[in-house]
């Protein structure tokens, strides 16, 4: 595993583990992040002071070539009203085997804009921009992504759109260097109204290929966000793709902690 | 060219968000986190039985103001029968976490998030004092102080001045909801005599023990209560009555408890009212209050402020 990940990482899992026997309050189990559990998001940043931490491995079952497991760290500060940014390094096994943006111990830090609050009449909105710092395996320039995000609900349903574009700083070999990606998603609070400690979450994508000339990734992916305590909020996914290059997933499954204090 | 596309685009989405924007219901979100301290969550962990009864609470507001706005605020039976029952039931099962309001009200937060913000900073106020009042923490007198300052920041702080609660209970539609739905109302005043009645004595009682023995007649007088709503009392239980010591140590905190229990009963009676007919003049009357006589943004021109004592309880 690449010694500068490991390096980053160390610290924020060590933290993680300390602050586990404490009960707290907070992450919110119906405000959905990029992978927790699964690749989709709502429009709200986390409350503005908050600091969260969050974790995950997602493993993933590819129809050629070997399992791929990634361990997600990541921090979220509610810097300023409505803003939260982020870092995180996610690592990867098979390093050496990545292609496009994603590579394993890339320092990845990015900011999330919520515009607005959903009214009767409007969605929320929110705008993310991130960047992928090369300090990863086999990795080269600095990429960037930009993603639109809508929420609206109709009842306890809330459907949210995601629209990204991520450009390589430096693409090597067949890599494209820029991919869209768009994702069509719903969640809905279980429960009710006896309960309110569960958010099921539903998705279904399509994104570009990482190498040119290859179909898109296309899958569905179904999640679930669990309230443990005041503070903790366990999650867990599974989805596959349907459609896509010879070596997409075949299965993906996440499980994540999220503890806010 | 791939430039002047690029700044098309930018200029496009900019175009976009600026129409959006001078739309009358582009409102900020602006959560606030808690007043970060070593005592949070101590009523949860130390004193969990009173600590359930707060989150039964905060689901019957939620729901109450959902089911009066979907049902148009004229359906008797769903909002004293079933909306009522629904709260009761969610009450005894006695949850350990505070539920999500936004899963139980989702049209209402729509509606009025800007109320909503508004309660959910009172209420986290209400929150802190409880943890502290509960909590080991030495100096429990500063620790007050600067959650209150704390709240104080928020731009959706409600004053902390003493209101006319007389006055802001004569709007044209005032009383509809209780005249209405005497068992929910009662039941939201039940809520409220819980809320300000533990402050006295579990300020009082030295230790956990105490504290937790303390509050148990207070418990089975509002157990009682939903069982059978206080449907005589007149008026809204106030702070000063209830809790008198914490009241006199701390008015601005009891004036913003009052006054925030003042606009939910506003707010009850703007959506049970045909007064207010459309969700548009429910939403436009609400804001209008709400800036005008309840946030702290208004001390300078707000028309209800009083200074003599009230006792309507």
């Amino acid at each position: 595993m690449n010694q500068v990940a490991v390096r980053i990482i160390r610290p924020i899992l060590v933290l993680m583990l300390g602050l586990w026997p404490l009960s707290s309050f907070a992450l919110d189990h119906d405000n959905l992040d990029p992978n927790r559990p699964i690749g989709m998001e709502d429009a709200y940043a986390i409350s503005k002071g908050e600091i969260g931490l969050e974790g995950g491995v997602r493993f993933n079952d590819r129809r050629e070539g070997r399992t791929r497991v990634t361990f997600q760290p990541q921090i979220i500060y509610g810097a300023f009203d409505n803003t939260q940014i982020e870092i995180q390094g996610d690592l990867m096994t098979e390093p050496n085997t990545l292609v496009g943006a994603a590579k394993s111990g890339d320092l990845h830090v990015g900011l999330l804009y919520n515009f607005n609050t959903e009214t009767l009449q409007l969605p929320a909105m929110a705008l993310r921009v991130e960047a992928d710092l090369p300090t990863g395996v086999n990795s080269k320039g600095v990429d960037t992504q930009v993603t639109g995000i809508l929420t609206r609900s109709f009842g306890r349903l809330r459907a949210h759109l995601n629209a990204g574009y991520t450009i390589l700083g430096s693409p090597q070999g067949q890599e494209r260097p820029g991919t869209y990606r768009a994702v069509a998603a719903v969640s809905y609070p279980l429960g009710y109204p006896s309960s309110f400690r569960d958010t099921l979450i539903a998705s279904i994508y399509t994104r570009q290929s990482d190498l040119q000339g290859q179909r898109n990734n296309t899958g569905v992916e179904i999640g679930l966000r669990h309230q443990l305590s005041s503070r903790v909020v366990l999650d867990a996914g599974l989805g596959t793709e349907f459609y896509g290059p010879t070596d997409r997933a075949a299965l993906l499954g996440t499980v994540g902690v999220s503890v806010g204090f | 060219m791939a430039i002047q596309h690029r700044s098309c685009a930018v200029a496009m989405v900019v175009l976009w968000l600026m129409a959006f924007a001078a739309c009358s219901q582009f409102e900020p979100r602006d959560k606030r986190f808690y007043y970060r301290a070593l005592w949070n969550f101590s009523l949860r962990e130390d004193l969990a039985e009173l600590d359930s009864e707060f989150n039964g609470v905060d689901f019957g507001h939620s729901n109450l103001y959902e089911n009066l706005l979907l049902t148009g605020g004229k359906d008797i039976p769903a909002i004293e029968d079933r909306a009522r029952k629904e709260t009761l039931a969610f009450i005894a099962t006695k949850p350990r976490i505070n539920p999500n309001e936004e899963a139980i009200a989702p049209t209402y937060m729509k509606l009025a998030w800007r109320a909503q913000n508004t309660f959910d900073e009172a209420h986290a106020l209400h929150r802190a004092t409880y943890d502290i009042v509960v909590s080991d923490e030495p100096d429990k007198d500063r620790a007050i102080r600067d959650v209150l300052a704390y709240y104080q920041e928020s731009a959706y702080a409600i004053t902390t001045k003493r209101l006319d609660h007389h006055r802001l209970d004569q709007f044209p539609y005032s009383k509809t909801f209780r005249n209405r739905f005497p068992l929910f109302n009662a039941t939201i005043w039940s809520y409220h005599y819980l809320q300000v009645a533990v402050y006295d004595p579990l300020q009082a009682a030295p230790d956990l023990a105490a504290k937790t023995q303390a509050v148990r007649p207070i418990l089975t007088t509002y157990r009682r209560y939903l069982e059978q709503p206080p449907v005589a009392w007149t008026f809204m239980p106030l702070t000063a009555e209830l809790s008198p010591s914490f009241a006199a140590r701390y008015p601005e905190i009891a004036n913003i408890f009052d006054n925030l229990h003042m606009l939910h009963d506003n707010i009850s009676d703007i959506l049970a009212s045909e007064q207010v007919p459309t969700w548009d003049a429910k939403r436009t009357e609400i804001y209008r209050i709400l800036n005008a006589y309840y946030l702290a943004s208004a001390d300078g021109t707000n028309s209800m402020m009083v200074n003599d004592q009230e006792h309507h309880h």
